[in-house]
């Protein structure tokens, strides 16, 4: 990347004031002297006007009172019993904490049949286990063999109606 | 008056504002608005003091407004109509900053691109715009790294640039 480019990803940053000096510094002094990245500068400061005055455009003041009754009114209506509690389970089920559920739980069974493999003296024949993560038949199959050294994971959904033909194939370890 | 209705008084005006930013509507972004301070309300209990009131509910009130602005399903002229109706209320038209044809483009394109952005982009966008908030303090609400929004911002700029360059 040329330094005009470097300076052109990091003109935002200086204009927002959130720079260290001694970088700040070196971007004003190149902004002074280099045509481009002076005409850059002046585009963005030009967006940012324009931006500020369309958000700021439509934003008319509220009266207070209309709105605090409003909110009196929210607060004496007596809510459900159970909207406390889907309210925390909300929190609890957010997309970024089930993406880690799903390796957590892999690194979990890894975990386990290693140490069961240290306890016993290490395994020697093949070993396949399955389990169901949730009760959304999602499930991982663990496949190791030995000989190759290879580990397959396998993770998978069942398909609706297909439960017990999975259920089947869990409890028949496969032949490797 | 009450220490809840005393909050209230002090931050709604600036909550209402992001909101607005985000919906840019002004009815869901009034309702989104109480329900942000009936939330608070509820959950007062769980405001630790490590963050400060205003990061606190600026976050309750950015997560209902980028869940209602997944829900919106206004199309862009309805948007524009409304954008022009709020100038009208205001008797802004006749000292509108954006006077000539030139920036009346400009105003128009920007409208367009700002509804392009994803909610994402368009917190960040607003709470640095309107909030002029340190990035610190849009990590705080957004719930990610200083980083993440250092590079949210700098996308969002982009694309709004790439928009409208040939206007700017």
């Amino acid at each position: 990347m040329s330094e005009c480019e470097s300076i052109q990803e990091s003109i935002g940053r200086w204009l927002d004031g959130e720079m260290p000096a001694s970088e700040s510094e070196s971007v004003r002094a190149h902004v002074a002297r280099c045509t481009d990245c002076g005409e850059a500068r002046r585009r963005l400061e030009k967006m940012q006007i324009a931006l500020k005055s369309v958000l700021a455009a439509e934003t008319t003041p509220i009266e207070f009172m209309p709105f605090w009754r409003a909110v009196e009114r929210r607060i004496s209506e007596k809510s459900a019993w159970y909207e406390d509690w889907l309210d925390r389970a909300r929190g609890l089920f957010t997309a970024p904490r089930l993406a880690w559920a799903v390796p957590v739980a892999i690194g979990l069974l890894l975990v386990l049949f290693s140490t069961d493999g240290w306890r016993f003296g290490g395994s020697r024949g093949n070993f396949a286990s399955v389990e169901s993560i949730d009760a959304y038949g999602r499930s991982v199959a663990l496949l190791r063999q030995n000989e190759s050294k290879t580990t397959v994971i396998w993770l998978y959904q069942d398909q609706e109606g297909d439960n017990e033909a999975a259920d089947d194939s869990a409890k028949t370890a496969p032949a490797f | 008056m009450s220490a809840f209705q005393e909050l209230v008084s002090r931050y709604h005006q600036k909550v209402y504002m992001v909101i607005l930013g985000l919906l840019r509507n002004r009815e869901d972004a009034l309702d989104v608005a109480q329900e942000t301070f009936f939330r608070a309300y509820r959950k007062i209990q769980s405001f630790q003091g490590g963050s400060s009131f205003y990061t606190w509910i600026y976050r309750i009130a950015v997560n209902l407004a980028i869940d209602a602005q997944r829900r919106q399903k206004r199309n862009p002229l309805d948007f524009r109509e409304s954008m022009d109706g709020v100038l009208e209320a205001q008797n802004e038209v006749a000292k509108d900053p954006f006077s000539d044809v030139h920036d009346k483009e400009l105003r128009e394109n920007m409208i367009k691109a700002i509804n392009d952005l994803t909610p994402e982009h368009k917190a960040v966008i607003v709470l640095r715009t309107i909030e002029g908030l340190s990035y610190k303090d849009i990590g705080e609400i957004l719930g990610c790294s200083e980083g993440t929004v250092m590079s949210r911002l700098h996308y969002a700029r982009k694309k709004l640039h790439d928009k409208l360059s040939a206007f700017l």
